[in-house]
């Protein structure tokens, strides 16, 4: 008897033409940020050192934001892409949420990371409740290193 | 031909300076100017109403039968034990769908104040903590509450079987009879319920029409706007802030907030809000994460599986829609204040030691003077239609079994 799952991954050309079509698609996928190195097309950029952090909003399913603005009291998704000098970065995305400094208090929503391979991540559950200014903050792992970034939004 | 143009660019010119003029009134009025940012501001309350669009979690939203078997059930009050309770006894149609009450009064006294139900479908979290998030989740409840209705899946099924009306919408909208051994049938009266009040919506208010003649250009059409609700709406937007929360169509961002109201029930009882309400909506098995929200792809429950309890939940309670504000007094969750004027004269004289020492730090007495607060009641009461609503108050008469479609939606009220 022959496991199928010890087998070597022979792929049918019908399976290879699946992947490919599956990857074309993604990459075509209105919300997709273009990859590395990240420019102000991707989104917002936020560098520090030699890490750029490109994030822009996703509204519901998965349209972008007009503007990256990002509407009060709406659901939202957080499309963030990780570059260095070399592209893609090897850092990850550990933690993302946002507070509202002048008024001392974060989201009602604990935000979920999904990472998408290749540096990309998606952060799901974000919501800005309320109209003013709030302020995202990323944190990234970088070998040893864990790197802080915030970057101030207004929501309105 | 060169004069005719002339006579052509002389026209275009005129037309031109006509179109300032009008844009230029239009933010303007007597005594008082909107800047170009208030103006986008007031556009944001609006248009009204919003599209209805049907509830995904609820696969008879907007199905006709589902929505005559609600209307009948929601006034029917063989559904509770005594059988002298209904829905409506609380949800009076003719005050926005509230009692008047300062709290409830179903089988014996509530806690907090009923909620009109106007413009409902538009809401996220349902009850002054959200302890549901969905309408018919919450719609449920009360049917079931000992406290308020003390009813049962065996009496519901018993009155579906005992009119012909009810249990052939019924039939018709879910595909099969009434059973009280169903484990549908309970949530599927719920839905039925909710199906009609998703039909609730409150016609345009004179704020309304001020938006629309602003966003327009129409000058002469937003001159109708009284001068006090102008300065009132100006306040509102400005030194209150009451648009940080009571923002967007509905006047209010769905959310939660401590503004300072006692939330002391009863010696030694308290009302823990949006604390208890996460808690109740996380255990409940009629929420959007459960197996009746019929959305496959659960899209819909985004809310609820990033809910994030926090110690400043604890008397926090839902930020109240101000449509219709004249229709539902008294006012806050616990009916504790009687009258609009009361409303702003607690903000303007608002005491920040009732509030959370880590909550909202934004709230502050406003210190309105008399005209002023006059002038922020005018603008609130603008928010209210000024014809009564018509909502017919008797159950429909027993029609047809209609087909299970969403294409056969009857009209909303107040439309």
């Amino acid at each position: 008897m022959t496991s199928v799952a010890a087998r070597p991954a022979q792929k049918s050309r019908r399976w290879r033409h699946a992947e490919i079509l599956f990857w074309l698609l993604a990459l075509a996928s209105p919300g997709a940020l273009a990859g590395c190195p990240a420019g102000t097309d991707d989104g917002i950029l936020i560098r520090q050192g030699e890490l750029t952090l490109a994030w822009r909003p996703l509204l519901a399913a998965d349209r972008p934001a007009p503007s990256n603005r990002i509407p009060m009291a709406k659901h939202f998704v957080l499309d963030v892409q990780l570059c260095d000098k070399d592209g893609i970065s090897a850092a990850q995305l550990i933690k993302a949420d946002a507070s509202m400094p002048a008024h001392r208090h974060g989201m009602n929503y604990k935000p979920v990371i999904k990472p998408q391979g290749n540096a990309r991540f998606r952060v799901e559950g974000m919501m800005f409740h309320m109209a003013g200014q709030w302020r995202l903050a990323f944190e990234v792992q970088s070998g040893k290193e864990t790197l802080r970034l915030n970057h101030d939004v207004q929501a309105d | 031909m060169t004069s005719r143009r002339t006579k052509g660019l002389r026209r275009r010119a005129g037309l031109a300076l006509a179109l300032l003029a009008v844009l230029a009134s239009a933010g303007a009025d007597v005594g008082i100017e909107l800047s170009a940012e208030e103006l986008d501001r007031i556009a944001s309350h609006g248009p009204w109403p919003l599209p209805w669009s049907a509830d995904p979690g609820n696969r008879v939203s907007g199905n006709a039968a589902a929505i005559f078997l609600g209307h009948g059930l929601f006034f029917d009050e063989a559904l509770s034990a005594n059988g002298k309770v209904a829905c409506a006894t609380c949800h009076n149609p003719a005050r926005g769908f509230q009692d008047s009450r300062n709290v409830a009064k179903g089988l014996a006294p509530g806690t907090r104040n009923t909620p009109g139900l106007f413009n409902v479908r538009h809401q996220r979290w349902f009850g002054w903590d959200g302890a549901h998030d969905n309408l018919w989740s919450s719609s449920l409840r009360p049917i079931l509450d000992p406290g308020e209705m003390g009813g049962s899946a065996a009496r519901s099924a018993r009155r579906l079987k005992a009119s012909p009306a009810l249990h052939c919408h019924y039939r018709a909208a879910f595909g099969k009879p009434a059973m009280a051994d169903d484990p549908e049938l309970l949530v599927n009266l719920a839905k039925g319920i909710a199906a009609w009040q998703e039909t609730l919506v409150s016609p345009p208010a004179p704020f309304d029409r001020f938006r629309d003649a602003l966003a327009r250009k129409d000058a002469s059409t937003a001159a109708e706007y009284p001068p006090a609700a102008r300065r009132g709406l100006r306040l509102f937007l400005g030194r209150g802030q009451c648009a940080t929360c009571h923002a967007g169509p509905m006047f209010s961002n769905g959310e939660f907030g401590d503004i300072g109201i006692p939330f002391f029930v009863k010696p030694g009882g308290v009302d823990p809000g949006r604390q208890g309400g996460i808690k109740r909506v996380q255990s409940n098995p009629y929420n959007l994460l459960g197996a009746f929200n019929d959305d496959v792809t659960r899209e819909n429950a985004t809310g609820t599986r990033h809910l994030r309890p926090e110690h400043r939940n604890f008397g926090e309670f839902k930020v109240p829609s101000l449509r219709n504000l004249r229709l539902t007094a008294p006012y806050m969750h616990n009916g504790s204040i009687a009258s609009l004027h009361d409303v702003v004269r607690h903000y303007s004289e608002l005491n920040e030691d009732r509030l959370h020492s880590d909550g909202e730090r934004i709230l502050k007495p406003l210190g309105l003077t008399a005209a002023e607060s006059k002038d922020l009641v005018a603008f609130l009461e603008s928010l209210s239609p000024t014809e009564p609503i018509s909502v017919a108050v008797k159950p429909m008469p027993i029609r047809d079994c209609l087909p299970a479609t969403r294409n056969s939606r009857i009209p909303a009220a107040g439309r």
